[in-house]
């Protein structure tokens, strides 16, 4: 904002209360008649004399307050001359060095930073030079300067990180990164391009004609071979005592390792096995005895290969006792209470189901379970709808079917909604046709498409969301807050007669996702990949410490009920504290970082090909531009310095008005 | 019942009285004879006929008519009877003359209530000429500031009281105080023995009016002193720094309330002791008045000095 802004102008008004404030404090002396003063003597000179000063200062200093405030709030920049001048003669060297997870491998990073110091050893007088690291994140080392010690400064504080590099993501973040100018770019790319960070888009890896001119490419790859690796891939845990490993291989030739398991920093068991070149080769621990909760599984390699982060694998097991919940059915022996039943014991939580007949049920037991599965709504009676309801209404959950006593119903219990009437033909089944996929409870579950339903006619009311529907938008799956609770409603059986939902194998993983929306459990990812965010949201907020696989606690005391995430940065177990307890949280490199193989010398000709066309039609856009020699200057933002200065005049003038008041005081 | 009554009323005329005398009821009043009627039979009334201070209107004797004498005083019986012109005595009556000093300068016009001093100054003169004419003593009226502004000589005669109001009514303060001047022509005219009744706030060097009063006494002049102060004069109460304005000179001077209630208190004090010890030094009376009290102070001191002085 310029300092002549109507907003500013009107925000200096504010300079008037404290003339006014001090008007106020000199009107104490007041003029009177008097007989006569030849019997009076004058106040004290100096202490006159001072106090006076100190008020004629603390206005000063509170007027300065106004104006100080008034311009950090109007944040006016001052234009002042870019450090280094550019000129279109100027050449400008971007220099990107991959700071990725696979630059670890070996001697990868300290070649990359050579070749940068080379590139800058090699900067002529006139040229500038910045510096960027490249991974999951571009971040910007040094803007541009012409100082090259500047540069080499910036390039000692390098380090590869763990995260994954994507040059069509690079490429793009850095076309609005780069500081704008008349110079001559060149884009300095020193990597090890591995074929995994090549972007999917080819375009996306263009990087833009800045400002009329093109940008060169410079490819510097500081491998030529592909590096052999191995890393731990997968870890499944099966009947809560057996893990099978999954070891991944990038290479030509089999290697002997070992494979150690370690529960808790605990090692239980080793096994020596023969890696294949290329593949996976999978691994069984058997008679594995886990801790009761979460438990820390790490498999690691040994002897470590040439990328050794990717040895160890971090994962957590939640060993926590079955969950109990509450099947209501009408018929204990029928198909619907097996599948859900099957479904439910094995999901990765595990349920335990507790069966219970809708006749012999007292619905004060309902206020036991989180939530509830209903067989049949057709099967229950008015008193136990409105049982069923309360619970909900109270916080409970409800995921109902609808079977063959649902088919007579002319109003959905509990919901009130209208039922048509049903065709009982065989052609009656429908494929599914709309999946909500944005609803927790179908996030993660695949193969709807392949399930055809015999629907309950309903019409939903504005309440309900339709989470999966038939052609003609017939609703399969719907969803109604009630109260502090949910009740699902699925319109179809689950006894393979009128759908065959219970057969598809979407069914076992549909009923987990449910399970766990339903029951409320954390949906918190429990594997993470580096360099991603955790979101704290999902955990109810902070509200509690994070601290990561050093131990380090990672929130100040304000941000444990403001941060929103936190970036996981490092390999390891990530320990959230909240008020319901601790959860852990692994954090692996992304498995696309451990395929060392590198770009076909090919595509990389062909990307630089690509770019240097555009590096011609650039340069016919230069000529066109030969006369643009206008000087930009840097905005550089002073309101913080404002603000700096504010905070010193505040408190100057807290301790002089003090003063000032301790004097006043003193003469009554 | 009764009785309550009884002294219900019996308060109610001694509150009414002491009301007659106080400052600022006086101040409602725009008649300054009628004022000085009311201050003086008020505080007569209050004297119960007392013959001592001679405020009765009891005959006496005869004397003798002598030029000068008010005429309206002759026995005509008497001149009927033995064709001689005398003159009734009454009890009290002392045939002298009282010469007001009003002192008019700025600092006169000074008051932190209801009544300036020059008010409260012009209420005493009017009274003490009401008193004095009352007494057959001829009354005359001088008033200053830095020089005369205005001279009557005593007169007994008729309306001559009147022609003293009048003159401490147009009073208005202004100017400078500069006794030496005034007092220097007031002696010139002064020429008969009497009583000189000085109404001033002396804000002067006490060595300065020594010097100019002692003169009079010298010729036997009897000196009163009725020295006016307000009460913010004598105890200034401020609870903040002042800047205070003379009313003379027009300085301006910044007192802070601590000088105000010990040093200058002090210093005012002192002052009042330095014209209290010069008046005592010629023999003249000083009666320091503080113009938000009753005049009847300034009355009862004006008797008692009339009565040492026979």
């Amino acid at each position: 904002m310029a300092l002549i802004g109507p907003l500013f102008l009107l925000g200096l008004l504010g300079i008037g209360l404290p003339i006014w404030l001090h008007r106020l404090e000199t009107q104490v002396t007041e003029r009177e008649l008097f007989a006569t003063t030849m019997f009076l003597e004058p106040a004290k000179k100096r202490i006159h004399v001072q106090k006076k000063l100190k008020y004629l200062l603390l206005m000063a200093l509170r007027i300065l307050f106004i104006v100080l405030l008034v311009l950090a709030f109007t944040r006016p920049v001052l234009f002042a001359p870019p450090e280094a001048q550019i000129t279109e003669d100027t050449t400008h060297h971007v220099i990107v060095v991959d700071t990725s997870f696979s630059m670890q491998s070996e001697e990868l990073f300290t070649s990359a930073i050579e070749r940068a110091r080379e590139i800058v050893n090699d900067l002529e007088s006139e040229d500038v030079g910045s510096i960027y690291s490249a991974s999951t994140n571009i971040t910007t080392i040094t803007s541009t300067t012409d100082s090259p010690e500047s540069l080499l400064l910036a390039l000692d504080s390098l380090a590869p990180n763990n995260g994954k590099l994507d040059l069509g993501t690079m490429v793009t973040s850095l076309n609005t990164m780069i500081e704008e100018s008349q110079a001559n770019y060149i884009l300095h790319v020193i990597s090890d391009f591995q074929q995994t960070g090549q972007a999917v888009r080819f375009a996306d890896m263009i990087p833009d004609v800045i400002n009329g001119r093109p940008v060169s490419l410079a490819i510097e790859r500081i491998t030529g071979e592909n590096t052999p690796n191995w890393l731990v891939d997968s870890v499944l845990v099966s009947n809560r005592e057996t893990i099978e490993v999954g070891v991944r291989g990038f290479a030509e030739d089999s290697s002997q390792r070992t494979v150690t398991l370690a529960i808790n920093e605990i090692v239980q068991q080793e096994q020596e096995i023969t890696l294949g070149g290329n593949g996976i080769t999978f691994v069984t621990f058997e008679s594995v005895i886990f801790d009761e909760g979460d438990n820390r599984i790490n498999i690691s390699l040994s002897p470590n290969d040439a990328l050794a982060g990717d040895d160890n694998r971090y994962t957590v097991f939640d060993n926590s006792p079955p969950a109990p919940v509450l099947l209501l059915t009408d018929n204990p022996e029928s198909l619907s209470v097996t599948y859900i039943t099957a479904a439910l014991e094995t999901a990765p939580r595990g349920y335990e189901v507790i069966l219970q007949t809708i006749e012999d049920l007292d619905a004060r037991v309902l206020e036991r379970y989180p939530w509830i599965v209903v067989e049949d709504i057709g099967a229950i009676n008015a008193s136990l709808a409105n049982a069923i309801n309360d619970y909900v209404s109270a916080g409970g959950a409800v995921l109902a079917a609808s079977g063959e006593s649902s088919l007579g119903l002319t109003s959905v219990p509990v919901l009130g909604l209208d039922v048509g009437n049903i065709s009982l033909r065989a052609e009656g089944r429908n494929p599914v046709t709309m999946i909500d996929n944005s609803h927790p409870a179908l996030t993660d579950t695949s193969g709807w498409g392949t399930v055809n339903v015999r629907a309950l006619p309903i019409e939903t009311s504005v309440e309900d969301r339709v989470l999966v529907a038939q052609a003609g938008n017939q609703p399969v799956l719907i969803e109604r807050p009630i109260g502090r609770g949910r009740f699902m409603l699925l319109t179809t059986a689950l006894d393979n007669t009128l759908s065959d939902l219970p057969v598809r194998p979407v069914f076992v993983s549909f009923m987990a996702e449910a399970a766990r929306y339903l029951s409320n459990e954390n949906l918190l990812i429990r594997e993470q990949v580096a360099e991603s965010f955790l979101q704290l949201s999902i955990i109810g907020g902070a509200s509690g410490q994070v601290y990561d696989p050093d131990g380090e606690s990672l929130l100040s005391l304000s941000a444990t009920t403001q941060a929103q995430d936190i970036a996981l940065n490092k390999t390891g177990y990530y320990q959230v504290f909240t008020p319901g307890g601790e959860i852990l949280v692994a954090v692996n490199p992304d498995r696309r970082e451990s395929d060392l193989t590198i770009m076909d010398a090919q595509v990389l000709q062909n990307w630089q090909n690509v770019v240097a066309g555009t590096t011609n039609t650039g340069e016919q856009a230069l000529n066109s531009q030969a006369e643009i020699t206008t000087e930009d200057a840097e905005e550089q933002e002073i309101w913080r310095i404002f603000l700096v200065l504010l905070a010193i005049i505040v408190l100057a003038e807290s301790i002089l008005g003090n003063q000032h008041l301790r004097v006043k005081t003193g003469t009554l | 019942m009764a009785l309550n009554i009884k002294k219900a009323s019996k308060n109610s005329s001694g509150d009414a009285r002491t009301r007659l005398l106080d400052p600022s009821v006086l101040g409602t009043l725009s008649n300054l004879e009628l004022v000085a009627k009311m201050v003086v039979e008020g505080f007569v009334i209050g004297l119960h006929r007392s013959p001592k201070f001679g405020f009765s209107q009891e005959f006496v004797e005869y004397r003798q008519y002598a030029d000068g004498d008010d005429p309206r005083y002759i026995d005509w019986n008497v001149y009927a009877r033995s064709d001689r012109t005398v003159i009734k005595r009454f009890l009290g009556e002392t045939n002298s003359h009282l010469m007001l000093l009003l002192d008019t300068s700025a600092s006169m016009g000074y008051g932190s209530g209801g009544v300036s001093k020059l008010q409260y100054g012009k209420y005493l003169g009017a009274s003490l000429a009401y008193l004095a004419s009352r007494q057959h003593d001829a009354v005359g009226v001088m008033l200053f500031d830095d020089d005369v502004k205005e001279y009557r000589p005593p007169a007994s005669k008729a309306g001559s009281m009147q022609g003293v109001i009048h003159s401490l009514d147009k009073a208005e303060a202004s100017e400078g105080t500069d006794i030496n001047r005034p007092m220097s022509r007031f002696r010139e005219h002064i020429k008969k023995r009497g009583l000189v009744a000085v109404i001033s706030d002396f804000y002067c060097d006490a060595e300065e009016l020594l010097e100019n009063i002692r003169p009079l006494a010298m010729n036997g002049q009897d000196v009163i002193l009725f020295h006016l102060l307000d009460n913010d004069e004598l105890s200034p109460d401020i609870k903040q720094s002042t800047l205070y304005e003379d009313m003379e000179t027009g300085d301006a001077i910044e007192v802070d309330p601590v000088f105000m209630q010990k040093a200058y208190r002090e210093k005012i004090r002192r002052h009042i002791a330095a014209i209290e010890e010069s008046a005592n030094g010629i023999r003249a009376d000083h009666i320091l008045l503080n113009t938000n009290e009753p005049l009847d102070k300034a009355l009862h001191n004006y008797l008692t000095f009339r009565e040492k002085r026979g």
